[in-house]
């Protein structure tokens, strides 16, 4: 125990010390759990504008430090992790994380905390609401929910049912799709929100199957929409439409052949000069993106380095003033970043999608 | 409707050879072993591993089952037995530490995603109006198979009955010659054998990950309570009754009684009405429904 | 790194709380709860509750205080024919419906996502000297808990409830109403739990389903086997020590290089472990039962 201690006492004081003289942000992302493909892919995103920031000369004239926590995709840990960053790495800013339900209480323990907390993956609305200090450089849901709402009414369909996760994301997302929904003229037969980190979801997709509707709206994070993918392959769901919100979230893990067909909208997660960024993501992981997260993270990160660098310091207060500075007019690598009073991206272009052979493809 | 009754078997074939395990060992040991759970996943989680590295499915369901059974057995005798001397109470205490031990063990070696067997994609099958996949009819067989085979051991043959003897009344079976000592040795690697070929029938169907024994512990116990611990056909029953009622539960439309067409209990339900289930039925029989044994004060 | 260490601290000193209250049932009264954690919840959604729908944190107190009360009270009326394993897994089941309950009831518990914002608690202090005075307060708090389980386990209602524990029906022919004396008991240290969840919402600022799982019950109970079942000091040894324990492991990691996972297991590991060790090699805990009162017997 004793051991322990002192060996902890010796890697703070290492933090504590270099704290002095280079900036060191955190990031609190879901590395294990049910949204750990996209926390990985956030975590690439970090990596890369670590490596363009420092060999363009750092942030203050020292290389940037990103500390990266596990959430596990648990509050609970996110909390602690969240905790551990302010207390003993003594952070101004903290990114993250990915599902909404974790994002916003680590934003208000950030804000209380008198720490910027910048999102770069959850959409909930309930984002806009958290106050000063708390910026979004992600499109939120009452925007892609009315956008998926009118692409799927174009489409055709009248009578929809709809399952997302019971936590805020899905709650906020299902709501704003509906309520577009409704006012187009379109009815929802059934709205299911199922508890995450299950391994079966046959009696949701049971329940979602008895109001007969024309297609389905899913959107489920990675791990959780393989088992609905297969599930609702083997009840003999899929002879209607499925429409994936953040399709490529939602088809991320599944077989191919239980999603070939399945339509969706997703982020235009690439901007009109996100092209080197890509190429660079392309050149270092070996393949293409595997979620569309990673180009926000990126972007967060280089929106800090850049507010650090124009406030001169890294006392919170002034990083917050320089990132709503810069974000009157931002070009991010996910496109223009132009941020609202409320510290929220006010702009975010959306794309169609549909996968076919296995590939996600854009439509129009 | 013959959906809701697949839907019914399937997940009391889930729950069943568990619970007969549990039920099983407790018949002899008087203790309620939580690690059993454990050994499901166990059972479930290895035989996919194995699958992994090249071994062909059969293969490696039944080295995993096998496994399963020692590892049990070798537990009882270091741990439980130990453990039991002290009172059935530590030892509970103590299979839930073990069962604890476990998670960390899988989290360590096959970490928290979920994972299945490799097996080629089915269509399903149309029987009357329900849907059912080729993975689910093994698994349906699998769960047939070990009922009748252990229905058979513990009704015909003098394994059984010295089993059954044992349960009874340990030291008049003692008296009588019965090895007692070996006869749990053989229920436990019995129980632990059941519990492995329980979470193999699982991991067929889909998905299993880490928690998946933790989420059987609950659900499991309720159908071997119900059944009244110790009594191994009891806990058959008591898990067809929960099943029962978990599914009645979330297909059950209200919405023609709120105006609407349809609206469902959320599916988070299923569990806790199940184990409201449980509490008033011991409210109303202590020692579990398919009981006879009077209770000592 | 003095800060972190006060936030340690003032955890430790919250789940003594827990240790203690668990250690009244359990320690003193023989009672199995394995749903211990419930008892928490009433007192972080109480403050939660109160919170969110505006009533202020002094009825969010007696809410909290009331709840817990109620529930220990029920669980023990729920007990009052059962053996102590079903009761133990009765109240896991209990527990569990309770957690479900918090994680589909938006309008109440604001659901899966919680309720966050709760103000801290001496909020008009600046953040250092604040978490100071909380860290007095969570002391004082558990040095009087500890004070006022000692007066109960010394006194004559502590004897009685060791003749409960040991001989059920002597104290039942010497005319003590056993059941009234569960409930009383239960109820007490109820509230003892419901102290630490109230002032664990304040301190964290967030209240979620995820807090109130199973798994926190079995550290407690993990707290209490290590310091020593039955001795108050001994359950806030055991609170203290997994608690710092704990805190650790992610600098450990971070100083070895493991794999985050390896966060999650470790703690699983010393929980399970832990327990196993001291059933096995020593029963009595770091702080060994008294047997026998001291200053009043």
């Amino acid at each position: 125990m004793k051991s322990i201690l002192l060996s902890g006492v010796f890697v703070l004081g290492l933090s504590v010390a270099a704290y002095a003289q280079e900036a060191v942000i955190g990031a609190v992302l879901p590395l294990s759990g049910s949204s750990a493909t996209q926390g990985d892919d956030q975590r690439r995103g970090m990596e890369l504008a670590l490596e363009k920031i420092n060999a363009d000369g750092g942030v203050l004239g020292h290389p940037l430090k990103i500390i990266t926590e596990d959430s596990g995709g648990r509050t609970a840990t996110a909390l602690d992790a969240a905790k551990k960053l302010v207390t003993v790495d003594k952070i101004p800013v903290v990114l993250g994380e990915f599902s909404s339900g974790i994002t916003i209480p680590i934003a208000q323990y950030l804000l209380q905390q008198d720490r910027v907390h910048i999102n770069i993956g959850s959409s909930s609305t309930q984002i806009r609401s958290l106050g000063k200090g708390a910026f979004s450089v992600i499109g939120l849901d009452d925007v892609s929910g009315a956008f998926a709402a009118q692409d799927v009414f174009s489409g055709g369909a009248k009578n929809v049912a709809v399952i997302a996760p019971n936590n805020a994301y899905g709650q906020g997302i299902a709501n704003a799709f509906a309520a577009k929904f409704k006012s187009l003229g379109g009815a929802i037969t059934s709205t299911v929100l199922y508890t995450e980190g299950q391994t079966t979801y046959r009696r949701e997709l049971q329940q979602l199957a008895a109001g007969e509707p024309d297609l389905y709206v899913y959107t489920a994070y990675g791990k959780e929409s393989a088992t609905i993918n297969r599930e609702s392959f083997e009840l003999g769901l899929n002879d209607k439409k499925w429409y994936g919100l953040y399709l490529t979230m939602c088809t991320a893990d599944s077989d191919p052949q239980y999603v070939e067909g399945q339509i969706g909208m997703d982020l235009n997660y690439i901007g009109g000069n996100g092209g080197d960024y890509q190429k660079a993501y392309e050149a270092k992981y070996k393949g293409g993106f595997t979620s569309t997260f990673n180009g926000f993270a990126y972007d967060g990160v280089m929106l800090v380095a850049a507010a650090i660098n124009k406030a001169k310091s890294l006392d919170p207060q002034k990083i917050e003033d320089a990132i709503a500075e810069i974000g009157k007019s931002y070009e991010g690598a996910t496109g223009p970043i132009l941020l609202d009073a409320d510290g929220q991206r006010s702009t975010q272009p959306y794309l169609r999608l549909k996968i076919e052979s296995g590939k996600a493809v854009a439509t129009q | 409707m013959f959906q809701f009754l697949v839907d019914v078997l399937m997940r009391a074939c889930d729950l069943m050879l568990v619970a007969i395990g549990m039920s099983a060992v407790y018949s002899l040991m008087k203790f309620p072993n939580i690690a059993l759970v454990q050994y499901a996943a166990t059972g479930g989680i290895l035989a996919i591993v194995l699958q992994k590295i090249g071994a062909p499915v059969a293969v490696a369901i039944v080295f995993a089952v096998v496994l399963t059974g020692l590892v049990a057995v070798i537990l009882n005798e270091f741990l439980f037995n130990r453990m039991l001397k002290i009172g059935s109470s530590t030892a509970m205490i103590g299979s839930l530490a073990v069962s604890l031990v476990f998670s960390a063990a899988f989290l360590v070696t096959v970490g928290p995603n979920p994972s299945r067997f490799r097996l080629p994609v089915s269509k399903p099958i149309r029987i009357l109006d329900a849907r059912i996949t080729e993975p689910q009819l093994v698994s349906f067989a699998i769960v047939a198979v070990a009922l009748g085979v252990f229905a058979l051991l513990y009704f015909r043959t003098d394994l059984g009955r010295c089993m059954r003897a044992t349960s009874t009344n340990e030291v008049l079976a003692d008296a009588t010659g019965i090895n007692t000592a070996r006869m749990k040795t053989i229920i436990v690697l019995i129980s632990g054998v059941m519990a492995a070929l329980g979470g193999v029938a699982i991991a067929l169907k889909g998905e299993v990950d880490i928690q998946i024994g933790m989420d059987l512990l609950l659900p499991v116990f309720a159908s071997a309570i119900l059944g009244g611990l110790g009594n191994p056909f009891g806990a058959v029953a008591g898990a067809l009754l929960i099943s029962l009622v978990e599914t009645v539960v979330t297909t059950i439309n209200f919405g023609p009684l709120m105006g609407q067409v349809v609206v469902f209990l959320p599916v988070a339900y299923a569990s806790a009405i199940s184990f409201l289930l449980l509490v008033a039925a011991l409210l109303w029989r202590p020692r579990g429904l398919f009981v006879s044994e009077v209770k000592r004060v | 790194m003095s800060d972190f260490i006060i936030h340690v601290t003032i955890m430790s000193g919250l789940y003594a709380l827990l240790a203690l209250s668990l250690n009244l049932q359990a320690g003193l009264g023989g009672l199995m709860n394995f749903g211990q954690i419930a008892l928490f919840a009433c007192g972080t959604y109480g403050a939660a509750i109160a919170f969110h729908f505006d009533f202020g944190a002094v009825s969010g107190f007696v809410l909290a205080v009331l709840a817990a009360a109620l529930l220990g009270w029920a669980f023990a009326s729920v007990g009052r024919n059962l053996q102590a394993d079903y009761w133990g897994i009765v109240t896991l089941a209990l527990a569990e419906v309770i957690r479900i309950i918090a994680t589909n009831e938006d309008w109440l518990t604001g659901g899966a996502q919680g309720i966050g914002g709760i103000p801290p608690l001496y909020a008009g202090l600046d953040g250092q000297t604040r978490q100071l005075v909380i860290l007095a307060t969570v002391l004082l708090l558990v040095l009087a808990a500890g004070l006022f389980c000692r007066h109960l386990i010394g006194g004559r209602y502590g004897l009685s409830i060791k003749i409960m524990r040991e001989e059920p029906q002597l104290a039942a022919s010497l005319g003590y109403d056993t059941i009234a004396l569960k409930r009383q008991l239960m109820a007490v240290s109820s509230v003892l739990a419901a102290v630490s969840g109230f002032l664990f919402a304040h301190y964290v600022s967030f209240v979620g389903p995820e807090q109130i799982d199973s798994s926190e019950t079995f550290l407690i109970w993990a707290m209490i086997v290590v310091g020593g079942l039955g001795n108050n000091a001994g359950a806030i040894v055991g609170a203290f020590l997994l608690q710092f324990t704990f805190a650790f492991i992610p600098f450990v990691k971070d100083w070895i290089g493991l794999p985050s996972e390896y966060v999650a297991a470790g703690r699983l590991l010393l929980t399970g472990g832990g327990l196993i060790a001291f059933i096995l090699f020593r029963q009595s805990g770091i702080v060994p039962e008294r047997v026998g009162g001291r200053r009043y017997v």
